[in-house]
């Protein structure tokens, strides 16, 4: 069974993304989010191409002269002839009798292990080391169960990997990008069970226009989750 | 002549970089001037094909600013810039072989070695763990298309054209209104003096088009 993305993270992030100024903890959401869904790697790949332009177009910038003392050393460097093939991670989670497949990304992060803890009646989460700006970490909601009500006071990005959950705001299902900023109390809760990758980063990290959700993937989409929010409201 | 002027420019530019002795040991700096009439790609390709130097040092003059100036937004700091420059050329060097008209156009192929190398710099100057990479993020194009296919994964997208689809299978009068509220954001009274239909027309048009896309994204799922 497969559902509909629904939840995107907005454009503005999706620039920065590309950009490389996200941290790393919401680079791999965003990478891993994209990798599931065709309509925000278009929207990166227009951002890196405007990017780009807007590079080439740069002014000259005074750089230091020595710069030029280095080509020899480079051009006597070997060159590469084949890619050298990464070493294959496996894409498999096993949740207690569940197994799911990861993206490729947090395919790569989990390959080192990870260490379950129970938070509350019927949610684990392993928190993975990414960088110190955010918070990372795997969660699962057992079925039937309820996350404490929270705020936070950063955002706080919620990766749908398998099942589904639901807050005040809607319900999402695999793929799914949520955020939530530090305005709101939710209480995320499951029926069928749910496991997600969490970010939660600083609130120094993230300035303003961050917060506002601008959903990438046109009118029509973005439009047809209002409506299934409003619905499920 | 458009063009010209621009890889003019560039010339001027990069020259600025090559101190004169430098540019007087050059064996073809003369070369050089003949290279600027040639596009990225073909600079990229030679380098990659003969280790072409003259095409490398074109090139270094083309980024090596470009390159400064987006280590400088990234990281603040003058000496991480300077070094971006260095290992992200490096890198344009020994990966160039690998490089082909598919992978896109020149700049944006060294615009992401660039990030790759820049992002990963950082990390290590901030000490951060080492567990994920700048290439795990942005896997090399095709990767991960090859994975959406795969069929391994329970993971499916909603592409923008089933979306239409959605929208193309309502009868025409329960779209416009859909549209009119949802699309325009237009509030029930004004949607229907808008359309020219009754207010109750109109939400029963609204009630009947969202049980239809219900029933049409439910049968997807
Ligand atoms: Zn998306």
């Amino acid at each position: 069974m497969s559902a509909a993305v629904m939840f995107h993270p907005p454009k503005h992030q999706i620039q920065r993304f590309v950009e490389g100024e996200l941290s790393a903890g919401m680079s791999v959401a965003l990478s891993a989010h994209m990798e599931f869904c065709a309509d925000c790697r278009r929207t990166a790949g227009a951002a890196e191409a405007e990017l780009v332009a807007q590079w080439n177009a740069k002014e000259a910038l005074q750089s230091p002269a020595d710069l030029t003392g280095i080509l020899d050393a480079i051009t006597q460097q070997p060159q590469e002839r084949a890619n050298t093939p990464s070493t294959p991670v496996s894409r498999k989670l096993v949740v207690d009798d569940q197994v799911i497949s990861l993206p490729r990304v947090l395919a790569q992060i989990a390959s080192a292990g990870l260490n379950w803890k129970t938070v509350s009646n019927g949610i684990r989460s392993a928190k993975v080391d990414l960088d110190t700006d955010t918070t990372c970490e795997f969660i699962h909601m057992q079925p039937g169960s309820k996350a404490p009500q929270h705020s936070h006071r950063g955002n706080e990005v919620m990766l749908v990997l398998d099942g589904k959950f639901s807050d005040e705001m809607g319900e999402y299902g695999a793929s799914d990008f949520v955020i939530r900023d530090p305005a709101h109390r939710h209480q995320p809760r499951t029926e069928t069970g749910c496991i997600c990758f969490s970010v939660l980063d600083s609130p120094l990290v993230f300035t303003e226009g961050w917060l506002r959700l601008w959903n990438p993937i046109g009118l029509a989409l973005f439009q047809l989750t209002r409506w299934r929010r409003r619905k499920l409201i | 002549m458009n063009n010209l002027s621009l890889s003019l420019d560039r010339f001027s530019m990069g020259f600025m970089v090559l101190p004169e002795s430098r540019a007087a040991h050059t064996p073809k700096s003369d070369a050089l001037v003949t290279r600027e009439t040639d596009s990225d790609e073909d600079l990229l390709i030679a380098v990659g094909n003969r280790q072409d130097r003259i095409a490398f040092n074109t090139l270094f003059a083309r980024f090596s600013n470009r390159i400064f100036a987006m280590g400088m937004k990234l990281t603040r700091n003058e000496q991480l810039a300077h070094d971006l420059v260095q290992e992200a050329l490096l890198m344009v060097w020994q990966k160039a072989p690998l490089y082909d008209l598919d992978r896109g156009n020149a700049q944006g192929w060294i615009f992401t070695i660039a990030r790759n190398r820049c992002f990963d710099m950082l990390r290590k100057a901030r000490r951060q763990p080492a567990c994920v990479s700048a290439d795990d993020i942005w896997p090399l194009e095709g990767e991960s298309g090859e994975l959406s296919t795969s069929g391994e994964t329970g993971f499916q997208s909603v592409e923008l054209s089933q979306v239409e689809q959605y929208y193309g299978q309502l009868p025409e009068a329960q779209f416009a209104v859909i549209e009119q509220i949802y699309v325009f954001d237009r509030t029930h009274e004004e949607a229907a003096e808008l359309l020219k239909i009754p207010l109750g027309t109109l939400k029963s048009r609204l009630r009947l088009g969202m049980e239809k896309l219900r029933t049409l994204v439910g049968v997807e799922q």
